[in-house]
């Protein structure tokens, strides 16, 4: 409340409340004149009516003593008509103006005042021109010296058949007015009571005022500040960006409404936020996604051409080394036919011929790696290959003593590309499967058919019962030339070939591995669309 | 006598080839690059070429284009390293009889040159009579 009327340009209730109040002052202040102005009118009219009746009675009470000529009765009358509170004085004095009887004796035989009443109710100019005023007034108010009202009335005694004719002859006949009775009365007790009322309505009409403010102020608040003050506080805290909160308001008029409609405005904000909010979220996901995916990319471009460059430089330096083991290969068989069979030299010889071969075989190995050979595509049948795989490396020594476990799903799962290629990753798989298991145990092959993101895959389990990877050889599983396998049996380079072919698929390789339990690979190829494969 | 010509840039190739053919019997010529070996053609008649696919100056494609064309009657082995086997097949559709993969052994070298003395004696001859 107190805010509002310290800047009252700024607050609707102050403004209200000043316009209500200017208005209720200023008709309180006509009401409470006008009732006092009118009280005034009606005391004094009473005071006429009264004072008219007091000078009328005061000529009846006369009457008979002014007939029958008798001055001492008559001052004696008009010395008792003065005794009454009230009455300051009553006298009789005759036209020329000179008082003939007085309440106050002293009085009796003075001059009347020319500007008197008395004169100037009939005469325009007393004393100078006998000419009449057309409408004779015949009383007049003024205060006396102790600031009371008084009222002065005068009434004329005209002449009559009974004061002409009298004995004592005193007026003649032709004479029209032969005297006034004029009395001075106090309105003083009048006065007072009209003060008392005045006061009283005055501290009504303040208090009428005050309460009328104040219930106004009240109702002001209640209906306008406090909602309006509601509404602004639910504003500042919108702004400030709590949509959590909603005005209280009750009622149903405009300002309910309004913060109805507020109310849904922020309700509308919120849910547009939280929109926003989610988009922003989403979008972050989807930037964060698409990143990874480039960063994805970048690394296996990265990854490629280092495998690339690896395989050009590999597939250079195997050519090149294929000429000097030529050299070797021929002069140390050549050599070995100067010795007997079993003879120790012999013996050496072979040793260089054997590691000659182990090292044409890794430099086969290295140009597989390399790509060189490019590939004949046709329709390949996963499960076509997988078993031919498996029957080709069964009548191999190393897996004398694995048995594969097959379980592949009845679907033929085409794939458009190399078998050679596919052969390879699976060569690789068994070999690594059965060197993991040191030769014995079981080999368990499975292929099912899944969904990744809407396209449809083949997914190749191998899994065996073999030592399993170490964690900390995982990220390296699929790097070119890492082995864990001793010396001159593995050349590193089986997994990233076969990675290498995957990726070129579209597909993926994924590993789970428990040490001392085993280790599953899972090689996901993308399936093309039915009407690609008839096509 | 029959006489072979080894194309190779290779010094260690071209010993290797001449130290185990000769002993066998062959009259061996040696040529370090195809304009080389192309100067023998010319002078003398071979009935073998050994070839290497791979050679500065002048590929074996050329060279085996040029023998083709020239000396029809004269077989060509293509000598290989293994990242050439696609060009060794392009090589045999091209007109080259047979290819050997380097690093090869002196059984393995022998063998071929055998086969192709064999074959073509004796369908080649069929035709003659014919």
């Amino acid at each position: 409340m107190k805010n509002i009327f310290s800047h009252p340009e700024k607050s609707i209730a102050a403004k209200l409340i000043i316009a209500t109040g200017i208005l209720i002052v200023v008709m309180s202040f006509i009401f409470w004149y006008a009732t006092l102005k009118k009280q005034e009118k009606d005391v004094m009219s009473m005071a006429l009516t009264y004072g008219d009746s007091f000078v009328k009675f005061t000529k009846r009470s006369t009457r008979h003593s002014m007939l029958v000529f008798n001055p001492e009765e008559t001052q004696r009358v008009l010395e008792n008509l003065g005794t009454p509170e009230g009455v300051q004085r009553v006298r009789i004095y005759n036209h020329q103006g000179n008082v003939v009887f007085s309440s106050n004796i002293n009085n009796v035989g003075t001059n009347v005042d020319r500007t008197s009443v008395a004169c100037k109710s009939c005469h325009a100019d007393p004393g100078k021109s006998p000419a009449l005023l057309p409408d004779p007034v015949k009383w007049s108010v003024r205060k006396d010296e102790k600031g009371s009202t008084s009222v002065k009335i005068v009434s004329e005694i005209v002449n009559e058949p009974d004061c002409y004719n009298a004995s004592c002859h005193a007026h003649p006949r032709e004479q029209e007015i032969i005297g006034f009775v004029e009395a001075d009365l106090s309105l003083a007790l009048l006065d007072e009571a009209l003060f008392k009322q005045g006061l009283a309505l005055t501290v009504y009409v303040i208090v009428f005022v005050l309460a009328v403010s104040m219930f106004l102020g009240i109702i002001n608040y209640k209906i306008v500040t406090h909602p309006v003050h509601e509404l602004s506080k639910g504003m500042e805290r919108v702004a400030g960006g709590d949509l959590d909160y909603s005005v209280q308001i009750k009622s149903v008029d405009e300002i309910g409404v309004l913060a109805g409609t507020f109310n849904s405005m922020i309700k509308d904000l919120k849910a547009a936020r939280d929109q926003r909010e989610k988009w922003t979220q989403t979008l972050e996901e989807e930037i964060a996604k698409k990143t990874e995916e480039i960063r994805m990319t970048h690394a296996n471009l990265v990854q490629t051409e280092k495998l690339a460059s690896l395989g050009r430089m590999a597939a250079g330096v195997a050519h090149e080394i294929n000429n000097p083991l030529t050299g070797v290969v021929t002069f140390a068989h050549l050599l070995k036919k100067g010795f007997a069979p079993d003879s120790p030299q012999a013996q050496d010889l072979d040793i260089i011929i054997e590691q000659s071969e182990r090292c044409t075989k890794i430099i086969k190995n290295l140009l597989t790696f390399a790509r060189a050979t490019p590939s004949e595509k046709g329709k390949v049948s996963i499960n076509d290959v997988l078993n031919r795989t498996v029957f080709m490396v069964q009548n191999q020594e190393k897996f004398h003593h694995i048995k594969f476990n097959i379980k592949l799903e009845d679907s033929q799962f085409v794939i458009i590309g190399d078998s050679s290629q596919f052969q390879q990753i699976f060569l690789n798989m068994f070999i690594n499967a059965a060197d993991a298991m040191g030769g014995r145990g079981n080999i368990h092959v499975a292929t099912r058919s899944l969904t990744e993101e809407g396209r449809p895959y083949v997914e190749i389990e191998f899994r065996d019962e073999g030592t399993g990877i170490k964690p900390e050889n995982m990220p390296k599983l699929f790097e070119p030339f890492f082995t864990t396998k001793p010396v001159g049996k593995g050349t590193g380079l089986g997994l990233s070939v076969s990675h290498g072919i995957v990726k070129h698929f579209g597909g993926n390789i994924k590993v789970k591995s428990e040490i001392g339990k085993g280790t599953t690979f899972f090689v996901r190829l993308p399936l093309p669309d039915k009407k690609n494969i008839e096509a | 006598m029959k006489k072979i010509l080894v194309i190779d840039d290779e010094a260690i190739v071209r010993m290797s080839c001449e130290r185990t053919l000769v002993p066998e019997g062959y009259d061996v010529r040696l040529a370090t690059n195809g304009r080389d070996g192309i100067a023998f053609m010319e002078k003398e008649k071979f009935s073998l070429v050994l070839l290497d696919l791979k050679m500065p100056d002048m590929d074996g494609i050329e060279v085996l284009n040029k023998i083709n064309t020239t000396w029809p009657d004269t077989k060509v082995v293509m000598v290989t390293g293994y990242s050439t086997v696609e060009t060794a097949v392009q090589a045999l559709r091209l007109g080259a009889y047979n290819f050997i993969e380097k690093p090869f052994t002196p059984d393995t070298l022998i063998e071929a040159v055998k086969e192709v003395f064999e074959k073509s004696q004796g369908p080649r001859d069929a035709d003659k009579d014919r």
